[in-house]
């Protein structure tokens, strides 16, 4: 038998299979559409970024952040019934961030149980009609618009991205890896089970019926997780419990996982939450005008290769460093001078290559040798790259 | 004179108030007499204050890790539970109170690190044997309480074998009545739990011996002998109790009672 008009032999059966390249699912957690973005997000989110646009020069990458599979959660289903309870219909196009996030604050001091039955009408619209809330449709506008100015790969911040698996497929998933205890029938929570890695039972919906964050990131990541040879979890370090189950079930669809636990950026030496409203004053907004950078390719490119060397160079992983806005004023000097390296054709992807762990790169150690200043670094074809 | 729950040559007894105070008043004496010793269990918070003693006294308690609750294989699971007990373990626990720890767990997670003495023939249950609480610390901070909040599922069809096989007296056919109204699943399950236990460890129920479900909102004005009956604080009324659940004794052709 021969081959015809393809001009190419026909392979040997017992020939190797073709390298292909790693697939990499990148999941950092989603940061809830109710407030501004805050430095500890965008710590995050830049360290993301960089991780992201790194990483895709060695492989193919899965970026996935779905605002849709985390509507689903109480903080927000409840932020938007407190809205309606409370200002009924209004509008929220001319209201900023701060507005929205201020609301926010008085949702959380209110403190009020709400009962499942009011949240089932926002869930299912969620859900089934991909409908987001007016204030935090609004706030997600305001966010693309950060993002494009960050130079932040977008991710679907306003796409409807409903998770792979409905809440019952989820469970008899883990079902049937003897990783659920559904005691539903008895009218009962469920639970995510890990007993037998000697982890204890964790909670996963409410009797009444609520998922919690991790229900949600499993009905979400477990379906994506198969059609990957590595997942990578970038999360806050005081999310590390449920993290660390979250990567071990996603280990049993097969692929490697890692975690990276960023610890949250304190103000002022404390570190606050968004309902304490620790963007006040540094939010993403705050900082780009701070920044004062010129509205020129240059300024722009100034913006973000400061911002990057700022939150992933200067503050690292821990959370120790209480933000400075100086400390980040004083990085677009440096970034500057970064940017006038003379463009070259030096191997970029084989300097990448050697800041990996696992299968992504590592985004700390890669701009961390981005600020030594003894060492070569091909910062003329690497900043426009990855980092602007 | 104290009502009698079972003496045949009596005419029957029903249940009342005073039946079931009888009835909290004897489980006490009956278990630790020297709880009871000084309290007048006829006075008004005489049983209250022997209640409480009984619980702070109850220094031994097995352990059930539930996996899914089912009806029917509790029931035999609890009796099979109580059968497999060598007597001292048995002794023990009966004047514990028969205490049971009852946790959420999948038993077939546990395999590597617990033994258990136990196991329901279905899976949905394994059981350890009385002992001090704290020697299962690192198991309750692994797993939850059981947490059953609902009501009580549709009941099984047919009657309940006790496993196990039937020696010199010839099998007995029980009533096991169950009130509803109310009645949660976790709540189900102690009730159940106390009073199978006990009636095994008393005797009163043996290898073989089938029971017959009845479910009835509430118990009242049920009509004995009463085998073995389970008395809970009536959570409707602060002052009264309420029969959770009884044994009666029953002919193959008896009718439910009403």
């Amino acid at each position: 038998m021969t081959a015809v008009g393809t001009g190419r032999l026909p392979r040997r059966a017992d020939a190797a299979p073709a390298p292909r390249s790693p697939r990499v699912l990148l999941a950092p957690v989603t940061v809830t559409p109710t407030k501004p973005l805050s430095p500890s997000h965008l710590k995050g989110l830049l360290w993301t970024d960089v991780m992201y646009r790194a990483t895709a020069h060695l492989g193919q990458v899965t970026y996935r952040c779905s605002q849709t599979a985390l509507h689903l959660t109480e903080q927000t289903l409840g932020f938007w019934e407190y809205l309606d309870r409370v200002l009924g219909d209004t509008g929220y196009r001319d209201r900023s961030e701060q507005d929205i996030g201020e609301l926010y604050v008085r949702y959380r001091e209110e403190g009020r149980d709400v009962p499942a039955e009011a949240l089932r009408p926002y869930a299912e619209a969620a859900e089934r009609y991909g409908w987001v809330h007016p204030a935090s449709r609004r706030v997600l506008e305001l966010w693309t618009a950060h993002y494009a100015r960050l130079g932040m790969h977008d991710p679907g911040l306003t796409l409807h991205q409903p998770p792979g698996f409905t809440l019952e497929e989820m469970l008899a998933w883990l079902d049937a890896r003897g990783l659920c205890l559904d005691l539903r029938g008895s009218g009962g929570p469920v639970y995510l089970d890990p007993t037998r890695h000697g982890m204890p039972l964790r909670r996963l919906v409410s009797p009444d019926g609520r998922p919690n964050l991790l229900a949600c990131a499993l009905r979400d990541l477990l379906p994506l997780a198969a059609s990957h040879d590595e997942v990578v979890l970038l999360h806050d370090t005081d999310l590390e419990p449920d993290y660390r189950l979250l990567a071990r079930v996603l280990a049993h669809a097969g692929p490697q996982v890692r975690r990276v636990a960023l610890g949250r950026v304190p103000i002022d030496g404390r570190v606050r939450t968004a309902r304490q409203g620790d963007w006040r004053g540094r939010s993403a907004g705050d900082l780009l005008d701070a920044l004062g950078t010129p509205p020129t390719p240059r300024g722009e490119a100034l913006l973000r290769l400061a911002m990057r060397l700022y939150f992933i160079g200067s503050l690292g992983p821990g959370g120790r460093r209480s933000f400075q806005l100086e400390e980040l004023r004083s990085r677009v000097g440096r970034a500057g001078r970064l940017l006038d390296a003379p463009p070259g054709d030096d191997d970029v992807a084989g300097f990448l290559a050697r800041h990996r762990e696992g299968l992504h790169v590592d985004p700390y150690r890669l701009t961390a040798g981005l600020l030594a200043r003894h060492r070569p670094v091909p910062a003329g074809a690497l900043v426009p790259a990855v980092y602007t | 004179m104290t009502p009698s729950l079972s003496a045949a040559d009596e005419p029957a007894v029903v249940l009342s108030q005073v039946l079931l105070r009888a009835e909290v008043t004897r489980r006490i004496r009956s278990a630790r007499p020297d709880l009871a010793a000084d309290l007048d269990l006829s006075a008004p918070g005489g049983l209250d204050a022997a209640a409480r003693r009984a619980a702070d006294a109850a220094d031994l308690a097995a352990v059930a890790v539930v996996h899914r609750f089912d009806l029917a294989s509790w029931i035999r699971a609890s009796c099979g539970f109580a059968l497999g007990l060598d007597p001292a373990a048995g002794a023990g626990w009966r004047r514990s109170f028969t205490r049971t720890i009852i946790l959420a767990g999948n038993p077939g997670n546990l395999g590597g690190r617990v033994r258990f003495d136990h196991r329901a023939d279905d899976g949905s249950s394994a059981w350890l044997a009385p002992g001090p609480p704290d020697r299962v610390t690192g198991l309750r901070r692994l797993l939850k309480p059981f947490d059953g909040p609902g009501p009580l599922p549709p009941p099984p069809t047919g009657t309940i074998r006790v496993p196990g096989e039937a020696g010199n007296r010839p099998p007995v056919r029980h009533g096991l009545h169950i009130a509803t109204a109310g009645t949660t699943v976790s709540r189900c399950m102690i009730g159940l739990n106390h009073l199978l236990a006990e009636a095994v460890l008393d005797g009163l129920v043996r290898p073989g011996d089938r029971l017959a479900l009845h479910r009835a909102p509430r118990l009242g004005g049920l009509a004995g002998p009463f085998t073995a009956l389970r008395v809970e604080p009536d959570p409707r009324h602060d002052d009264r109790l309420q029969a959770l659940a009884c044994l009666t004794e029953e002919r193959p052709d008896a009718r439910t009672p009403r």
